[in-house]
């Protein structure tokens, strides 16, 4: 499993932005084209990412491209143009009905195919922004194999919602736990929206420390300064690092002995309990992961 | 004369102005900027190169430079070329 604690967003037609966004740090970068470019920009915005993903550099970033929603005319360009940079996903904002889903999976190996990419390569992530987008969440999550990931809206989720930011954001409780459930359902990754105020540490925290104990595996973020504290939230504690550590090796013994049961710390420790441990490792760094 | 451009004076980027030749008298380049005096060679060349790919050889070219490397400039050039050709002149 990959880590994605966070996705930074990076305007898709600010140079400075696009070139250093990945030095703070995130799991992985979003180029966007979306909500962050100007409709009179869209041009020179796709022509400045397809530059940046073919001649700069995101380290080990998980880097994805956010495109236009599939109800305009901009989507299969922006499609044509980044996914041949060899990109690792594209974000598809909007996402409401499944079909359009396979419609992209189609689309997609078409341009892989041609570009000499092995089909399959690029994955999904949906954004789910209105209510029927998030109503049909097990579908969209389960319409094409290359989906690794749903997230919820925010903004535009609020305002299909009809109602307005609170300040625990008690109207996205149901959404949200609807992703996590459909998530999980359909084996993909539940990835939280942004926290908007970007002034507001505590509350970025606090908000984080919810998501995750949901079953989130990360949020997006507007804002360099959002990293750390995001991080630090899904990075697990030394107590925890030692006790998943135990467990790891437990299993591991257990396995060379040929040995289906494994007892920590005087307790009864199965399969799940095992892939916990290993996640927690992964996300304290100690162990590399390699799935969608 | 049609003109086209492409670009903003945020840091690292540039922008580019882009107006119809006549026929012959090749790609010409003005810069302004602080890093012309260093990189001027350099942001012609690029900037030619990047317009003969395209099969464009009569264009005058502006670049207001405010730390553009290569990546971006070219990016910058090709758009405001693919502007003018387009008819999007703006």
């Amino acid at each position: 499993m990959k880590l994605r604690r966070t996705k930074l967003y990076l305007p898709g037609n600010n140079p400075n932005m696009l070139l250093r966004g990945h030095l703070f740090g995130p799991d992985g970068v979003i180029l966007d084209l979306e909500d962050a470019v100007a409709m009179s920009e869209k041009d020179a915005a796709r022509i400045l990412v397809r530059d940046v993903l073919t001649r700069g550099d995101f380290g080990d970033c998980e880097v994805t491209v956010r495109i236009n929603a599939m109800d305009t005319d901009l989507w299969r360009t922006d499609i044509e143009t980044v996914v041949p940079c060899g990109i690792d996903g594209i974000r598809i904002p909007k996402v409401e009905n499944p079909k359009d889903v396979a419609l992209m999976g189609e689309a997609l190996s078409e341009i892989e195919s041609k570009a000499g990419i092995p089909v399959g390569k690029t994955l999904i992530f949906c954004l789910l922004e209105t209510a029927l987008g998030i109503w049909r969440s097990y579908e969209i999550a389960t319409a094409s194999k290359r989906v690794a990931a749903i997230c919820p809206g925010g903004e535009d989720l609020r305002a299909d919602l009809k109602t307005t930011r609170s300040e625990n954001s008690e109207e996205l409780i149901g959404p949200r736990r609807i992703v996590v459930l459909a998530a999980h359902a359909a084996g993909v990754d539940a990835l939280d929206t942004v926290y908007a105020d970007i002034t507001n540490d505590a509350g970025l925290r606090r908000e984080t420390e919810w998501v995750k104990q949901l079953g989130f595996q990360g949020k997006s973020v507007i804002h360099p300064n959002q990293i750390p504290i995001i991080h630090d939230v899904f990075t697990p504690t030394a107590k925890e690092i030692e006790q998943a550590k135990r467990i790891v090796e437990a299993a591991a013994e257990a396995a060379a002995k040929g040995l289906g049961a494994v007892q920590v710390d005087g307790r009864m420790v199965d399969r799940p309990v095992v892939k916990r441990a290993e996640f927690t490792l992964q996300r304290a760094g100690l162990k590399s992961g390699g799935e969608k | 004369m049609q003109t086209a451009q492409a670009g903003t004076l945020e840091s690292m980027d540039c922008i580019v102005t882009v107006s119809e030749s006549e026929k012959g008298r090749g790609i010409t380049v003005s810069m302004e900027g602080a890093s012309v005096a260093r990189f001027g060679e350099a942001i012609v060349s690029s900037t030619k190169d990047t317009l003969k790919k395209m099969g464009v050889l009569d264009i005058s070219v502006s670049v207001q430079d405010n730390g553009a490397g290569d990546l971006v400039l070219r990016a910058r050039v090709e758009a405001a070329a693919t502007r003018l050709l387009g008819g999007d002149a703006r």
